[in-house]
């Protein structure tokens, strides 16, 4: 592929893309992190989470379904955003049941990731305490609705690249929660595989191995070491050389 | 700054006594802490009621009427309030209780879970009634600082502390490296 | 202390409120007539949580990192006791050498940064101001000030057994460290050689500690007395009789030495164990089955493990056994503030422990984790704890979920006794006289005596085999129904 000279600007810096990238991936390609917890490289983008709101040439926009264009200024690590995205994570806590301290997610965990880049030091709005159930009916993988942030990665890995289409976000808003296609709505049902996109891409402790708890000891596990935007230009790394 | 002793009062409303022992867990420092401040209420100590107070460290969430008083009393005699730990500021693992209704707790223990007739839950006027659900204590009262963990470890402590004894406004907690477990 | 109205007619009432320098909440009541007769002397348990209930619908493989979050001073009881249950869950009976040495290390940490915190933090204050003495002053900053050397002991002991927990879990408290069938990480090596660098200084301040609690009882001539009373004893004893607080056989003596029972099954305490339900406190009060409720209620914790044991194995500490028991020419001794002596044996004897496993080259090996059989569907695990013996049991269906699950507390079982204290300290030290501040802490200091951990103690829930007692205005019973562990129901 021939290098293009189309440059967009974060912050100030000049940015390469290509013809049809999103800013998320020029800027990821580029080693310049927007916070993200619903994109992964490869993935149809989504744009739910709204965590990668940026501002490009005064308007704000989701930078992993927008458009990268010749001259784009794009604000990306102000003050302003970053306030909006702490509120957004405080809601996506406060709104299911992430309690970290009893958590095997913990450590390994983007949304705790996040808050911790994000200088979250309390969820700030009231607690809504939902009670959602959970399905152990598979041999291998379990399913704790009570952490599911709705981010669809499991949804868009399963129809995408799995060709499986085990999962499906149901009902719209408030009603919206993640089903499984299956005709008793169990994920013991399905054939769903432990080594299936869709069963090791949940960045919360939704879609969980069974017995795996805590063999990770703590100093260990991903976060222990490293931060979220580290981590997050890393997978982007290994995917765009796939 | 003068050269009285800076008061601290500590209480653990609905937590596990884990933020306290982190906070010992400041070992020897202890020594040179203890030069510089007093304790006020404290479960280490004696005094049974909040007196005035510059700094209080409150662990635990708010999960009867008993928490909310004493959180109310901290809360008017101290200066500064410190929500220690994750139940003070999410409610934490007590919280759990909150997906289940509080009936169908009590019922399950005191009443049908052994299978009674004529069962009783425990409702002498001594015991303190429970709220319906666990609670963060900003629910309740405004909170000053925010010091995450489960518990927080102990140099979280001396980092919110130390800058606070020495007249500092805000101490910048989130420029350290904390966990939310 | 507040003072007012009472709800019984002719009465006032007196309480503590909280109890201070003990883990957990709680208060004490006293309803006094008008000579200052003490009528009613309580121990109430205010909290509830719901932990067992909670409990229920999550993995059995997250069950001991939730029910650590009990408590802040003995997580690591919790999660080992869980752990030992989740271990049976995932079908495995024996773990690896390294695995078991590593986890009796983390225990013998756990106990002896306990006992430390509870002697020296905690108590130490009511031996050295005097039960009477300035209340400004009887607490841990006050033997910072005025016996700093006495002071920093406790702190340097409760340090080493708390950085022998973070070197096994990782952190110093609500750490990780058991998984089911082993442990997830080995010991570095860097860190036991610090530790045992340590650990004989550790030894010489923990026979201090004895030392000086041996002198505070035999010294103070009322200690001998002081809410003592003579109780029956549950505990662990390991095979040959000894004290052992990891893994063992159960015991259980009357208060001549006599045994109850001996050696018992511990997987089989729901047919020993009963609980009685009442009004004025979320916490039980378990009795031995075959004793009946009035004469069944028992002490666990250090007196009682020093007491049913036959002798201690590691040499310090035996001799200080021997010690403790030549204060009475009977069989066991009773004396309630015997409790602190004890401890600080049972944390010498940790001391020893500790020193002849870091010694073990095995504590550093890497093969951690057992072979798993087939999954089963009920798990017990039951280890003594600081406090006293702590029960775990838990029911898993076929998809690893919990369905049901029981806690039976150490302090729990200390329950009655605690109480049974505060009426004889009351009778005797503040009837009829005029109530005073000094006077109340005489009630605390009877209930510190048995450390204990009323957070533990407020899980209160459970599926045990239950009584319950209606009685009337006068105490007259109405009616009683009795659930037993299979469930039936006896009138």
């Amino acid at each position: 592929m021939t290098e293009t000279k189309d440059m967009i600007f974060i912050d100030g810096k000049a940015i390469g893309f290509m013809e049809g990238q999103t800013i998320m991936d020029a800027a990821l390609s580029a080693q310049v992190y927007i916070p993200h917890l619903c994109h992964y490289p490869g993935l149809t983008p989504s744009g739910n989470c709204r965590l990668c709101v940026v501002e490009a040439d005064g308007r704000k926009v989701a930078a992993c379904t927008t458009a990268a264009r010749e001259g784009q200024q794009i604000s990306n690590n102000t003050a302003e955003l970053n306030a909006a995205r702490k509120a957004i994570t405080q809601m996506l806590f406060v709104e299911g049941n992430h309690i970290c301290p009893s958590c095997e997610k913990s450590g390994n965990c983007k949304l705790q990731a996040m808050g911790y880049y994000l200088s979250m030091l309390e969820e700030h709005y009231p607690q809504f305490n939902p009670h959602r159930a959970l399905d152990a009916s598979h041999p291998d993988i379990f399913l704790d609705r009570g952490r599911c942030i709705l981010c669809g990665l499991c949804v868009r890995a399963s129809h995408d690249v799995d060709k499986k289409n085990v999962f499906a976000i149901a009902g719209r808003g408030a009603d919206a929660r993640l089903i499984v296609n299956t005709v008793s709505g169990k994920l013991g049902d399905s054939n769903l595989d432990v080594s299936d996109l869709a069963a090791n891409i949940c960045p919360v402790g939704a879609i969980m191995f069974k017995e795996h708890g805590y063999v990770t000891p703590i100093g260990e596990r991903i976060y222990d070491r490293q931060q979220i935007s580290d981590v997050a230009l890393n997978e982007h790394v290994r995917e765009e050389r796939r | 700054m003068t050269d009285r002793k800076i008061r601290i009062a500590t209480t653990s409303l609905a937590g596990c006594f884990g933020c306290h022992m982190s906070f010992l867990d400041i070992d020897e420092q202890l020594v040179q802490l203890n030069e510089r401040i007093e304790f006020n209420r404290s479960p280490l100590t004696d005094i049974k009621h909040c007196g005035p107070s510059d700094i209080g460290l409150i662990e635990g969430g708010v999960c009867n009427a008993d928490n909310v008083r004493v959180l109310r009393e901290f809360r008017a005699n101290c200066k500064i309030l410190i929500a220690v730990g994750a139940c003070a500021i999410t409610g934490g693992v007590p919280a759990m209780r909150n997906y289940f209704d509080l009936r169908e707790c009590l019922e399950e223990v005191y009443l049908h879970g052994a299978g009674v007739t004529n069962p009783q839950i425990p409702d002498d006027v001594e015991l303190p009634l429970l709220l319906d659900k666990v609670y963060p204590i900003q629910e309740v009262v405004p909170v000053d600082y925010f010091l995450p963990g489960c518990p927080p470890p102990a140099d979280a402590f001396l980092a919110i502390l130390l800058p606070l004894l020495n007249g500092e406004a805000s101490p910048q907690v989130a420029d350290r490296r904390f966990y939310y477990d | 202390m507040t003072s007012g109205k009472s709800n019984v007619p002719g009465t006032r009432r007196i309480a503590i409120d909280p109890i201070t320098r003990v883990e957990g909440h709680g208060k004490i009541t006293l309803l006094l007539d008008q000579d200052n007769h003490i009528q009613e002397a309580r121990l109430h348990i205010i909290e509830f949580r719901g932990f067992e209930k909670f409990i229920q619908g999550r993995p059995y493989w997250d069950v001991p990192f939730f029910v650590q979050r009990l408590c802040g001073i003995c997580p690591v009881s919790h999660q080992l006791a869980a752990a030992k249950a989740v271990d049976q869950l995932a079908g495995v009976d024996q773990l690896t050498p390294t695995a078991e040495k590593l986890r009796h290390l983390l225990h013998f940490g756990q106990v002896l940064q306990s006992h430390a915190l509870h002697f020296f933090h905690l108590s130490s204050p009511d031996f050295l101001f005097g039960f009477g003495g300035d209340p400004l002053r009887r607490n841990i900053a006050g033997v910072l000030d005025r016996y700093p050397e006495i002071a920093m002991q406790g702190i340097k002991l409760r340090k080493f057994g708390q950085q022998i927990i973070e070197a096994i879990t990782g952190k110093r408290v609500h750490g990780t460290g058991t998984i089911p069938g082993g442990m997830n990480k080995p010991l570095a090596s860097d860190r036991r050689d610090a530790l045992l660098a340590e650990s004989t200084d550790i030894l010489r301040w923990s026979e201090q500690a004895v030392d000086l609690n041996a002198q505070i009882h035999t010294t103070h001539v009322e200690h001998a007395d002081f809410a003592t009373m003579p109780t029956n004893y549950l505990s662990l004893v390991g095979k040959n009789g000894e004290l052992e607080l990891y893994h063992g056989g159960l015991r259980a003596r009357y208060p001549d030495g006599g045994l109850i029972f001996d050696q018992l099954d511990y997987c089989d305490y729901q047919q020993i164990l009963r609980e009685e339900v009442r009004a004025w406190s979320y916490m039980k009060f378990p009795y031995l089955l075959q004793l009946g409720e009035a004469q069944g209620w028992y002490r666990v914790g250090p007196l009682a493990r020093v007491n049913n044991c036959d002798r201690i194995t590691t040499p310090r500490a035996e001799a200080a056994r021997k010690q403790f028991k030549a204060v009475s020419s009977d069989n066991l001794v009773h004396d309630t503030l015997g409790y602190h002596w004890t401890r600080m044996i049972e944390m010498l004897h940790c001391a020893e422990s500790i020193q002849i496993l870091l010694n073990d080259p095995e504590i550093t090996g890497t093969d951690l984790v057992a072979e798993k059989a087939g999954r089963r569907q009920e798990g017990i695990g039951v280890i003594e704890a600081p406090r006293g013996t702590l029960f775990h049991h838990y029911q898993v269906n076929d998809e690893g979920i919990v369905t049901r699950a029981n806690l039976i507390v150490s302090t729990t079982s200390n329950n009655q006794a605690m109480n049974e204290s505060l009426r004889i300290v009351a009778n005797r030290y503040l009837d009829g006289q005029e109530i005073t501040e000094a006077l109340l802490n005489h009630l605390e200091v009877a209930v510190r005596a048995y450390d204990p951990c009323l957070s533990c103690a407020t899980h209160a829930l459970g599926k045990m085999p239950l009584q319950v007692e209606l009685v009337d205005t006068e105490g007259a019973l109405i009616h009683r129904l009795v659930k037993n562990s299979d469930g039936r129901l006896n009138g």
